[in-house]
Order: C-alpha cells, then structure tokens, then sequence
C-alpha cells in the first residue's frame, strides 16, 4: 500500500499540529490495513475448487479421454440448478416407458454402492447415470433443487397418490458433465 | 508439479499462461489458477462476508475465464485487473440476491461523506488483535463502493492502475474513493473508541 502522503510538506508539518495529527492517523490506518489483510493472508478457495475447474477445463477442452456429447453445464448455482432439474426431467421422461422401469431396481443396488460415501448417504443413482462414463475419482457436485414429489415415484420410492404434486426438496448429485448421476429426496 | 512447470509458472506472464490456456494446455490453466485463487477469494470474502459466497465467486471467475477468456483485452488492463472486475460483478450480484449488504449508507450521495477529519485522540495501536478486529469490522461495513477499494488496493495491493479496471472507472475515481475510504474508516474507529469525543470532530481542510 502506497505512503499516505502528506497535503504538505515538512515545513508545515514541523508548525501544523493538525497536520500532523492527520498524517500519523494516516499512517495508523496504514498499518492496521496491513495487519488486516496479513490476517487473512492464509485464506483461499478450498482445494475442491481447483478439482471442480480442473474437471470444466477437461471437460471443455475435450482432453477427457471420453467426451461427452452433452456440453458442460456449469455445477455451480443456478445454472446447476436447472441442469439438476433438466437432466432429472429427462430421466423422468424416460423412465416412464414400462421396459425401463421394470429394470431400474437392480441397477440401483449397483450404481448406489459406488456412490455412497460419507455423506452422500440416501443418494439414489439414477440408470441414465449409466451412460455417463463415471469413475469413482469423478468430481461430483451436489446441487440443492425442488422438483415434484412425482419424481420419487420415478425412482421406487413411495408417495401417496394425493400428494404427487407437492414439491419435495432433493439433492442432485452431479457429474462433472451435468448429467445427474444420482438423487436423494430431503422430505 | 515437476520442476519444468514450477519454473514455467514462476516465469510466465499471467498473458502467455493464458494464451496456452486458449491453446487447451491444462498445466496453464493450474498455473493461473493457482497464482490468482487466493486474492480472488480473499476479495469476495471481505467483500460478502462469506466463505460459501468467496468459494462461488472463485470459481465462477475461472468458469468465465474458460467461457470469455477471449472477452479479455490485453491492451486495456492486465490479466488479474480483469479478473478482479469479474469476481466484484459476481460479488455484487450475490450480495443482491441475498440481500446480505449491511450496508446503510446511501451510496450516490457522495455530499454527505465527511471530510478526512482529525482525530483528537491518539489512535490505539491500530496492530494490536483488537484493534484489528475493529477496523476489519470497520471495512466490511463500509458502503460497498469505499469497501471494494479498500479491498483492492489496501488489503490485496492491487495497483490503481488495476483497480480501475476491476471497477470499471478512471484512476482517479479511485483515488479519490480510497481517500474517502480512509477517511471514512478512520472516523469510524473513532466513533467507536470515542463515542462523546467523535460528535465534536471538526472536518479538517488545513487553512494555512
Ligand atoms: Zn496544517
């Protein structure tokens, strides 16, 4: 930070006691902003950050070994958001036709043991996740979103059929293509 | 990072990292990042108050970077002025969704800002741990307008030259905000230490 300089020089100051009243105030705060940001000097973006951008540059620069057709969709915020709700959307779609249904469970059983870790518990992947490439080192990234209670039936759980238009709040969990790999409904 | 990128990043311009980003080199692309996270964090974080928020922003800034590095105009600015003015867009606009902006102040009324006054008193060390909290207090509720310079040239040591084009105005602007800045901080900390004592301060314009 630069010297904060004087309005006058030395002269005055040697007369002025206001003005040197002003310039070690001056000083004072100069210091202090020094200290401040010397406390925050440590600070910066968790790692996970790095690994998230390292994936969207593979991603767009097509260096992935498999490249996804579908572009990537930041899983960040908003655009996530609707990326979360689109690509569930999507398997929703799908999922409607019988053949596809019938077979969701088994593959569930699979695909949910690779998954869950930690707290990713109560994530139930979703078979379009299937012909996402996933490796267990993915990033992934959950995003909070609100879709309709319908879209536990989708996935094997149970509703009452009066409540199939409630929202219902649900994490997504995406992968670093935006396609939803899994879901876990919070109520 | 092996030794050849170690000195590539030590030696490369922010201008050639990114010109082999565009050209798709990952270890650019790490490089950058890693020289420019940390003040890029630092800023949204005294900026919003949040870690959450910092952590967005950052990586938000390189999202762009990856999207509109081509937007960047090296005549203009340089690599981390430009990155700056897209973390402080960003930055702005989660303080407008959430509303988080404790700020009071009415920011268009320049008018109403005192004059750099005189503190009576002497200052209590400003380096001691409590009066450091107080003036980080003091900064983070600045009007957002003296607050984000603050940030920049004080805090990171970002040139004015720079902060100008984070901010999207002339140097002098900046100039002119940081030296209102301080003397709004200084005032507040006067406030502060010397509630009875601050009434009576007197806006100084040396007559002599
Ligand atoms: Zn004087």
């Amino acid at each position: 930070m630069p010297e904060f300089s004087g309005d006058a020089g030395q002269p005055h100051l040697d007369e002025c006691a206001d003005c040197r009243a002003r310039l070690k105030s001056r000083r004072e705060l100069a210091a202090g902003l020094r200290a401040v940001a010397a406390g925050f000097h440590k600070k910066e973006a968790p790692a996970r950050v790095e690994a998230r951008l390292l994936a969207a540059f593979r991603s767009q620069s097509g260096i992935t070994p498999i490249r996804r057709e579908r572009r990537w969709i930041p899983a960040v915020t908003w655009a996530a958001a609707f990326a979360a709700m689109f690509a569930l959307a999507v398997f929703l779609v799908r999922d409607r036709q019988p053949e596809a249904a019938r077979s969701t469970t088994p593959r569930t059983v699979e695909r949910a043991s690779l998954v869950m870790s930690g707290d990713m518990e109560g994530f139930i992947a979703l078979p379009n996740a299937e012909d996402a490439a996933t490796g267990e080192s993915e990033a992934m990234d959950v995003v909070h979103v609100e879709v309709p209670r319908s879209a536990m039936l989708a996935v094997g759980l149970e509703v009452s059929p009066d409540r199939t238009g409630e929202m219902v709040q649900a994490d997504v969990m995406l992968g670093s293509d935006g396609v939803a790999r899994a879901v876990r409904f919070l109520n | 990072m092996n030794d050849r990128a170690m000195k590539a990043a030590a030696t490369e311009t922010d201008d050639e990292l990114l010109l082999r980003i565009q050209s798709g080199d990952e270890q650019a692309f790490l490089d950058l990042y890693r020289r420019r996270q940390a003040a890029l964090f630092r800023f949204a974080l005294h900026m919003s108050g949040s870690n959450s928020v910092a952590e967005d922003v950052t990586q938000e800034v390189f999202l762009a970077l990856l999207r509109e590095g081509c937007g960047f105009d090296p005549e203009r600015g340089t690599l981390s002025g430009y990155l700056f003015g897209i973390a402080r867009k960003l930055v702005l606009r989660h303080l407008e969704r959430g509303r988080s902006d404790v700020v009071l102040v009415v920011e268009n009324d320049d008018s109403t800002l005192p004059e750099l006054a005189v503190i009576d008193d002497p200052m209590v060390d400003l380096t001691r741990r409590e009066g450091i909290d107080a003036l980080r207090r003091a900064v983070q509720a600045l009007p957002r307008r003296y607050r984000e310079v603050v940030v920049l040239c004080d805090l990171e040591e970002v040139d004015y030259a720079d902060a100008a084009i984070a901010l999207g105005c002339p140097i002098g602007t900046v100039r002119s905000r940081l030296h209102r800045a301080r003397g709004l901080l200084l005032e507040k900390l006067n406030q502060e230490r010397n509630p009875r004592q601050a009434i009576s301060l007197k806006p100084v314009r040396c007559a002599s």
